[in-house]
């Protein structure tokens, strides 16, 4: 009991520190919002004279009134967090914040999180294959896929597109959707669900492409690592078929620090994929921190990097969880 | 056609790649009839697009709500020296010294929701909101096609403002609405060409009005995408996806290549190295000596950082800061006609030989035992500026002005520009609208659009903290009369002035590239024919040319 209680308190003042961290950073970013914004409608309005009254409000809108203390601030911001209002957005006034956020999420959590699992699958699968023969060919995959991650996801998402979508026209260049079909927006139906899928797949397979070497490398080794124990020794020893060892001996063993940094990266798929979302003009989560981060939208940069430390948190909670029913000596020790 | 195709392909769908196979190859357009395809445009919004048609919200509101949705009176050509071209209006005239101003508007004109559209509306909208010019003394209707408005102090020069850029809204609508800023309008209400059909963040579309008064244009939808990259934008162009977009491509004959697309390259608003000006308005550094300023503009080899920085694309621009050759009239000395297109270090060492400066050991100018250094920063990211700040610090090196290059982001780029705290910024200003540099000069050298460093402008834009008693004087007279004359010798004192004086340095004209299908539509501006300028995110301009439009028959 004493493992979980300790635990709790951990996870409770991490939350408190992260949520005032959040509050704290976008206020030490240097730059002034209200200067942005004013200077942008004086441009789009080819000089016209903004009004006193304009500047007030966009200065009110901002919260960046200089007779308010950072105390104060920091009050208000938790009164409104534990409301769960996150404001609403400068960059894109006057949308909310969690609106803005509610809809990036879905398409951020299944294309990231899709690839994320696939990424891991193959990469653990396929690991555990090449440590399993390792000395032959297979080990090529090593060297093949770690070059593949090290290509700038950018570049590699650029060619990609150049080849399958310019070139042969099999793949959409951008989207979630077919925006040019549907242009009334996101339906229930077959057809639209087909697009959606199509849109993700590029995407998805450069993520996959650009990750999958990590497992792969890490799953290989600890797969060879595994296979010298005495108990792999022993099982062969008694006349285990060699499918057996592999797979419920040595794969199941190796497995296990995999297993801790998905969930960690399960962790961030939240944060999306920002060079991604760029790249394909894709919906979620990622290119709305950058572009808060660009325009100083403070609600818009808080409430993304709330969401996100959530999720890491939770699921620091849960890998924590797994393992303490798994290894009994973290219960221990912990 | 997709559920034809489902049927066709549900029994080979194995899995995620051969239902890709079967999508992709269901080409978007194809079968649909001509009149039928909505013009795609791509006006430059990211995604997600905000759900914003206030056209009070310059800045976030969708950009066909500028033209297409809502209407000004007249429409300013920005490409020539042409009388306005009426919309809503039909003919306008000021007395003679410019307070009162007399509109009359077409008559029989509706809105969208099928009311009458009056000289009422347009007196409402000239007295709403940020449409109230601080000097109003009053707005009349006097009958249902005739507006006078009388201000305090002559509007000659605002007349771009007021009729070009004052977008009429209904005033059975708006009256109704109280806080017009934060309005987001999703449901607009407008007289122009085409009214809102759907509206999702990825994309709006527009539908022709059937009660403009011109009847309903030839292009029966319009659709507006968003797009986060400049890629896949050429991409969709080359593709045929998308039909019009005003954006950077460094390889045009990439695009134009298939002879599907046509390209226009205009160039219009200069880039600048803005310098922080007057010392006596607080700006530190020895960009302040006016010498320095002309030495750096002496430095620069701008045909080298038009090719370099700016793809070969940038115009030349003139340090007169009128347009040539749309102001041609209004330039008082050809010499003013561009800036030198070399560079000329033996000259940037005069000039600041004669100003007391000396080289030290290292080659570089100094005064009293300290060399000049400068420091130049553009935002991250704006490669083109980027590049050419790099270049420009090089050039002035050879000169022997030690200038320092620095990116900073988008964020610690605007508030020193408008606090003043910088000594050199690359910076780009907005040309002038119309056939007549005045705004240039009364937006960005004038003492009245500027203000102390540590302060943003109350109004204009005159971030260079140039105050000189002789171009205020020139600017007050030009902006209070409509002879050609004295505007003439107005304009040339100013001239004169800040050619001299080089409170902005000018480095090249930026290009604006529109890039638009002729495979798809037919109508578009040319070379001969340059009735608006076809970039899709200018307001109004777009409208014109979407009007102007009709399907290629087939």
């Amino acid at each position: 009991m004493r493992f979980w209680t300790r635990r709790v308190v951990f996870y409770v003042i991490t939350l408190w520190a992260a949520v005032s961290l959040n509050f704290l950073l976008p206020r030490m970013m240097p730059g002034d919002p209200a200067a942005i914004m004013i200077g942008k409608l004086r441009r789009a309005s080819g000089g016209r004279p903004l009004s006193e009254a304009t500047i007030t409000s966009i200065h009110a809108l901002l919260g960046t009134g200089k007779d308010t203390s950072l105390w104060d601030q920091y009050l208000v911001y938790w009164g409104r967090m534990l409301q769960g209002d996150l404001g609403v957005s400068s960059t894109r006034y006057p949308a909310s914040v969690g609106d803005l956020i509610a809809d990036a999420l879905p398409w951020t959590v299944t294309l990231v999180g899709t690839a994320t699992v696939i990424s891991f699958v193959i990469g653990i699968v396929a690991g555990a294959w090449a440590g399993w023969r390792r000395g032959t060919w297979v080990d090529q995959l090593v060297p093949v896929t770690t070059f593949l991650q090290s290509i700038p996801y950018f570049w590699l998402a650029l060619v990609l597109v150049a080849v399958f979508s310019v070139q042969l026209g099999l793949l959409p260049i951008f989207g979630g959707y077919g925006v040019f079909e549907y242009p009334a927006g996101p339906e229930w139906s077959l057809g639209f669900l087909g697009s959606v899928v199509v849109h993700a797949l590029l995407p998805a397979t450069t993520i996959v492409i650009s990750s999958v070497g990590g497992w792969l490398l890490g799953m290989r080794n600890m797969m060879v690592q595994e296979m010298a124990e005495d108990y792999v020794l022993t099982a062969e020893a008694k006349g285990l078929r060699p499918s057996r060892i592999r797979r419920a001996y040595a794969a199941r063993n190796a497995a296990i620090p995999s297993l801790a940094g998905f969930g960690i990266a399960l962790g961030f798929v939240v944060a999306g994929s920002i060079v991604t979302e760029q790249v394909f003009s894709y919906p979620g989560i990622g290119k709305l921190m950058i572009q808060a981060v660009q325009g100083l939208d403070y609600a818009l940069m808080q409430g993304v990097f709330l969401v996100i430390t959530l999720t890491v948190l939770a699921a620091n909670v849960l890998v924590d969880l797994l393992y303490g029913f798994i290894d009994p000596r973290v219960r221990r020790n912990g | 056609m997709h559920d034809i195709r489902w049927r066709k392909t549900i029994p080979l769908v194995a899995g995620a790649a051969a239902l890709a196979l079967a999508l992709g190859g269901c080409a978007p357009s194809g079968t649909q009839t001509t009149g039928e395809r909505p013009l795609r445009v791509w006006s430059g919004s990211m995604t997600p697009i905000a759900n914003n048609f206030n056209p009070f919200a310059v800045d976030t509101a969708a950009h066909l709500t500028f033209g297409a949705i809502y209407e000004p009176l007249f429409f300013f050509n920005q490409l020539s020296a042409e009388a306005p071209v009426g919309l809503i209006g039909d003919s306008f005239e000021f007395n003679d010294d410019g307070t009162v101003l007399t509109i009359r508007i077409k008559p029989d004109q509706k809105w969208s929701d099928d009311a009458d559209l009056t000289a009422e509306d347009v007196a409402f909208s000239l007295g709403y909101g940020s449409n109230r010019d601080p000097d109003t003394v009053s707005i009349e209707a006097t009958d249902a096609t005739t507006v006078i408005v009388t201000y305090s102090s002559p509007k000659f020069t605002a007349a771009s403002m007021i009729l070009g850029a004052t977008f009429i809204v209904p005033e059975h609508i708006w009256s109704k609405i109280t806080d017009y800023m934060s309005e987001t309008n999703p449901k607009p209400v407008g007289s122009g060409p085409y009214v809102l059909k759907t509206f999702t963040d990825a994309a709006y579309t527009l539908e022709a009005n059937p009660l403009f008064r011109e009847g309903a244009p030839d292009i029966k939808k319009v659709q507006d995408v968003g797009i986060d990259s400049n890629q896949s934008a050429e991409d969709l162009l080359k593709t045929g996806e998308l039909d019009w977009v005003g954006q950077f491509v460094a390889n045009p004959d990439g695009v134009t290549g298939s002879g599907r697309v046509a390209t226009m390259n205009q160039q219009q608003d200069p880039t600048v190295i803005m310098t922080c000006a007057d010392a006596a308005l607080g700006c530190k550094g020895a960009q302040t000596d006016p010498a320095v300023r002309q030495a750096l503009n002496a430095a620069m080899d701008r045909a080298s950082i038009s090719k370099k920085a700016f793809a070969g694309l940038a115009g030349e621009s003139s340090p007169s800061f009128a347009l040539l050759p749309r102001d041609e009239k209004w330039l008082s000395d050809p010499s003013l006609a561009t800036s030198p297109q070399r560079a000329d270090a033996a000259e940037a060492g005069r000039i600041l030989e004669a100003a007391g400066y000396t080289k030290d050991a290292d080659g570089f100018y100094g005064k009293d035992g300290t060399a000049i250094e400068l420091d130049l920063f553009s935002p991250d990211g704006w490669t083109d500026y980027n590049d050419a700040a790099k270049l420009i610090a090089a050039q002035a090196a050879k000169a022997g002005i030690r200038v320092n290059a620095r990116t900073v982001s988008e964020a610690e780029y605007w508030t020193p520009v408008s606090n003043g705290d910088f000594q050199l910024a690359l910076y780009g200003l907005t040309q002038s609208l119309v056939a007549d540099p005045f705004s240039n000069y009364d937006q960005y050298f004038a003492t009245g659009a500027t203000a102390k460093v540590g302060e943003m402008p109350a109004k204009g834009q005159n971030y260079a903290r140039y105050s000189n008693a002789d171009v205020d004087a020139a600017v007050a007279a030009a902006g209070a009369t409509q002879d050609e004359g004295v505007k003439k010798e107005a304009y040339a004192r100013i001239q004169a002035q800040i050619a001299q004086d080089l409170p902005y340095i000018p480095v090249v004209l930026n290009a604006s590239q529109a890039f638009y299908s002729t495979a798809e539509f037919a109508g578009s501006p040319t070379a001969d024919d340059l009735y608006a300028n076809p970039l899709p995110y200018l307001s109004t301009a777009s409208a014109v040319i979407l009007t102007h439009l009709h399907p290629v028959e087939k």
